[in-house]
């Protein structure tokens, strides 16, 4: 699976770079990651819990960070597995500075999807992982924006990531429209997983 | 002979049963005591297996063991061979490579079984498969057909030098001179993708090692009870006798439950002597569609040279055969696809050479049509473009190119699946196509009725295909007829059932000989216990051969009665007849005597058996027909097509067979109406999708659409009989009969439901979306 595309965050570039490359910051725009953690160099170790509908269980990636040329880009290659499946990619991730406080985030990747999450989860990927990619990242810009302003007032701006349950709402509404079947809620939950491990690809880990 | 029972419309003996609830099937069998299986299998289409680690799962409560390949130690080895290997010789290539029990070295199918856990129940065992790690190196998976076959592709098999499994070539007169002198060549290129078999029972086995009795019974969903008791007792170090197999009531089979010895079949009876616990595995659905065979994945480019009458002089195919990651079932597919390429017709001149391609793919043996329906719709396809092309119409273009009646037995001077000569033992084609066409109401609806729906605007199509198919080869079957001291009957024969009806068929044929009621004979199959002679079921010959070793058992059981019954009522047997379970005058049916009374006369407990008789009233035959009996059929159809969604409504729906003697209409309708909806699949929503690196993306049946009720039509069943003249019922098969010519049929009526859109339709399956597809890409040139 291909998955290309671009994200505007409201802050200057080496403030974006040094946010997606904080596994601390980056543990809360994924809600459901339990833990994130740099196990070489330039390389991660992430589990997430997933526990929705019938798809439940411990699934754990791994991360290479390769290529990188700060704030500017660098390439991830990323595997995954659990039981649902598996995921690997290789993605390539830009910084381009905007103007003052604007940087544009291009990424695209190749994803390659095995298992239960692709037999079974297939029809709904493509739409339910664009959908959660672009909801990730606009929690990052929030959090991006908390920082910049935490720098420019030199105090603590509080910064509230959203909790499993919102974020799941807030991806399924996009997708359905705001109609949510009891059915999608496990597709979501497939795409979850898919997500957490296709935004591992897509942004660099710190 | 007349037919008093044979031919009847009687109802199923079995469904009593069935319906009720009150039938066995392998997940009834509860045993005290009994574990349950479940596997881990590969994500990957193709890995190098780096390392298990099955520590963790033998930690959890309630797991009893964990098995792999190298805890198998030298019990490991591949699967038999299912078929012979091809004779060797010049230009034949054939590789066998057949399924391990577990993975060893390299996964080489997605599903593919990497070890299997033991636990007081399903659920544990289910939960232990998540605590086996296994360590796999992913490679680049062999899914396309021809690039699989370039050089440079990765190996299915790293000891072989390429993806070719095997090659044959078949030749019959000269195509290239017959093409030379030729009006018309067509040349296409033609697929046919893969489906599955989508039985509505799964696969099962429950295995139970009797430690102090040193016997083993094991219940499969296997159409091959009897090479299953005889290959596990070679393989386990058993005699034959301590090992029954029992195949009960068998939710569908279509093909895939015939491939003995899947890995999971040799081993669980395995782990149950191992463990000397009864253990059982019920497939789910998931794992059915990774691991349970599947059939029909072919690239043909075929060339057909015609007169300017529209008379085929010649035939060319070179296609490529998907095999999957293994081959045990050798060639038969491949060679049952150039055995239908010329169809029903006189072809003279015939090249065929067929490629045969390991894939990182589930392994693919036959699937109800196996092989034939490819062939059938080749041929069907080049037909319909060349009757466009000369302006003939398609029945015809048809009619024109029949076999005659008066060339049967009609000898194709190529070889069939068992690898003998290719003989089509009888047929009188053109009576059969000729009342197709006048139920459909061929004539009328082109002239009258389909220019009048155009006019409406509306997209309606008819299609009229002929097929034949070959049927009830051998090499034998067997059984066991007994009259009992009751006076029913009891007969045993090793076939298995799947829900053909075997149970009704079989008894009217017993019933015929003895003049029992039918609901008095008592059939059982698929117990080694009962019978262990005989093979299994596929190649649609339930009746063609068991059904003539049952014909010919319950004839000799019938000169016992007769010998016994003229001496006791001191008539000649000439002139007794045997009706309503008695044996009477046939002038002065009060002086009688009943079959039971017989029976406990044969068998006396006192004085003295005549020397050269044999007590009791049975007898075993067994039937080795050298030919197959080939049947003939035409299906014919009218369908309105939504030009906006592409959804088909199927308004007739039509198909003549001719199957020789019918036993039961009943049980014959239920047979083709079963295969016209697995013909439907094949045509228009079965289809596979792999996508990159050989993951299946539509394993569940809300992505895999199988045809549901909606999608069914009335089937209009007529039959015309001509029989089989190298059987004694003159019967010929018809298991597969009602799927074979589907696709082809779709294909003809589709386009003629667009006739000026200038469709050709070259692929299977299709659907609305790719119908959709391809009018929008006939629009776009």
């Amino acid at each position: 699976m291909k998955i290309e595309g671009e994200y505007t965050f409201d802050g200057p570039r080496e403030d974006v770079w040094e946010m997606v490359r904080d596994p601390e910051v980056l543990v809360t725009c994924l809600p459901g990651t339990q833990s994130l953690k740099l196990v070489g160099k330039n390389e991660y170790e992430g589990e997430m819990a997933v526990r929705i509908g019938p798809i439940g269980g411990v699934f754990s990636g791994r991360l290479l960070v390769s290529d990188e040329v700060p704030p500017e880009s660098c390439t991830l290659t990323a595997e995954g597995k659990g039981k649902p499946g598996f995921v690997n990619g290789t993605g390539k991730v830009q910084l381009v500075q905007q103007g003052e406080n604007k940087t544009l985030m291009t990424y695209a990747g190749e994803v390659q999807i095995g298992g239960r999450l692709a037999g079974v989860g297939q029809r709904m990927i493509d739409t339910v992982s664009k959908s959660m990619i672009r909801q990730g990242l606009g929690v990052l810009d929030d959090a991006i924006k908390a920082r910049v302003m935490a720098k420019a007032d030199s105090k603590a701006v509080p910064y509230t990531p959203p909790s499993e349950t919102e974020f799941a709402a807030a991806v399924a509404k996009d997708v359905a429209g705001g109609l949510l079947s009891a059915r999608l809620v496990v597709w979501i939950a497939v795409a979850a997983i898919v997500v957490f491990l296709a935004v591992l690809v897509w942004l660099g880990v710190r | 002979m007349t037919k008093q029972i044979i031919g009847k419309r009687i109802r199923r003996n079995e469904d009593p049963r069935l319906l009720t609830g009150q039938a066995l099937f392998v997940d009834d069998v509860e045993i005290p005591g009994m574990l349950h299986a479940a596997f881990v299998r590969s994500d990957y289409a193709h890995a190098r297996l780096l390392g298990i680690d099955v520590s963790a799962a033998r930690k959890r409560p309630g797991v009893v063991a964990v098995f792999t390949a190298e805890d198998m130690g030298n019990d490991w080895q591949p699967g038999p061979p299912l078929v012979s290997p091809p004779p060797t010789a010049k230009d034949v290539v054939f590789h066998s490579r057949r399924q391990v029990p577990l993975v060893k070295d390299k996964v080489r199918h997605a599903g593919e079984a990497i070890a299997v856990v033991i636990a007081e129940s399903r659920y544990i065992a289910e939960d232990a498969v998540e605590d086996v790690l296994v360590q796999l190196e992913p490679l680049e998976a062999v899914i396309d057909l021809e690039k699989g076959l370039q050089a440079g592709s990765p190996l299915v098999h790293d000891d072989l030098e390429s993806n070719l499994a095997a090659h044959l070539r078949q030749k019959k007169g000269d195509y290239e001179a017959a093409r030379d002198r030729a009006d018309l060549v067509i040349k296409r290129r033609i697929v046919i993708e893969r489906g599955a078999a989508a039985a509505m029972e799964n696969r099962g086995v429950v295995a139970h090692w009797d430690e102090k009795s040193k016997s083993l019974t094991v219940w499969d969903t296997t159409q091959a009870p009897i090479p299953i008791r005889n290959g596990l007792a070679t393989r386990l170090g058993l005699s034959e006798n301590q090992v029954r197999v029992i195949a009960p009531f068998i939710g569908g089979g279509f093909g895939p439950k015939m491939m003995m010895f899947y890995p999971e079949e040799m081993l669980i009876p395995w782990v149950s002597m191992k463990l000397s616990r009864p253990i059982k595995w019920i497939e789910d659905r998931r794992e059915n569609f990774y691991a349970t065979t599947q059939e029909r994945g072919q690239i043909h480019d075929a060339e057909i040279a015609l007169s300017g009458d529209g008379r085929v002089l010649g035939l060319m195919d070179v296609f490529l055969h998907d095999t999957g990651a293994y081959d045990p079932y050798g060639l038969t597919i491949p060679l049952n696809t150039q055995c239908h390429l010329m169809g029903p017709y006189d072809i003279r001149n015939f090249t065929s050479d067929v490629s045969v391609v390991f894939t990182n793919k589930t392994l693919v043996t036959p699937v109800r049509g196996a092989g034939r329906a490819q062939g059938i719709f080749i041929i069907e396809r080049l037909l319909d473009i060349a009757a466009r092309e000369l302006g003939i119409d398609l029945v015809e273009i048809r009619k024109r190119n029949l076999i005659p009646p008066d060339a049967f037995p009609y000898e194709h001077t190529i070889i069939d699946q068992a690898f003998a000569p290719l003989v089509l033992d009888s047929g009188n084609y053109w009576p059969v196509m000729e009342k197709a066409r006048e139920m459909v109401g061929y004539a009328q609806f082109v002239k009258d009725e389909q220019p009048r729906l155009r006019a409406e605007g509306r997209c309606v199509g008819i299609g009229i295909t002929p097929f034949i198919e070959s049927t009830g080869v051998g090499p034998y079957e067997g059984a066991r007829v007994t009259i009992q001291a009751d006076g029913k009957i009891f007969v045993a024969t090793g076939y298995g059932t799947q829900g053909q009806g075997h149970f009704t068929t079989f008894a009217q044929i017993v019933a015929e000989q003895l003049g029992a009621t039918v609901s008095d004979v008592h059939i059982v199959t698929g117990d080694t216990a009962e019978f262990h002679w005989g093979t299994g079921t596929f190649a649609s010959r339930g009746v063609v051969v068991a059904g003539n070793a049952i014909h010919a058992a319950s004839s000799m059981v019938r000169q016992k009665v007769l010998r016994l019954a003229g001496k006791i009522l001191e008539t000649p047997e000439e002139e007794l007849e045997l009706a309503e379970g008695l044996v009477r005058l046939a002038d002065m049916p009060q002086k009688s005597i009943s079959l039971a009374e017989l029976a406990v006369l044969a068998n006396p407990l006192r004085g003295a058996v005549q020397p050269g008789t044999e007590p009791g009233l049975e007898a075993t035959a067994y039937f080795g027909p050298q030919f197959g009996a080939t049947a003939f059929g035409t299906h014919a159809m009218i369908l309105e097509i939504d030009p906006e969604t592409m959804m088909i409504d199927i308004k007739r729906y039509i198909t003549v067979e001719d199957c020789g003697t019918v036993i039961n209409p009943l049980i014959l309708e239920g047979q083709i109406h079963g295969g016209v909806s697995m013909g439907i699949g094949n045509a228009y929503y079965e289809k596979l999708h792999f996508g990159e690196n050989g993951q299946l993306l539509n394993a569940s049946f809300a992505d895999y659409l199988v045809p549901s009720s909606t999608e069914m039509p009335r089937i209009e069943v007529g039959h015309v009989e001509t029989n089989a003249p190298f059987n004694e019922l003159g019967a010929k098969g018809v298991g597969e009969a009602g799927a074979i010519p589907v696709p082809a049929l779709f294909a003809q009526a589709i386009e003629n439901a667009f006739y000026d859109r200038g469709l050709e339709i070259l692929e299977m399956p299709l659907s609305p979306n790719r119908l959709f597809e391809l009018l929008n890409e006939e629009k776009s040139q």
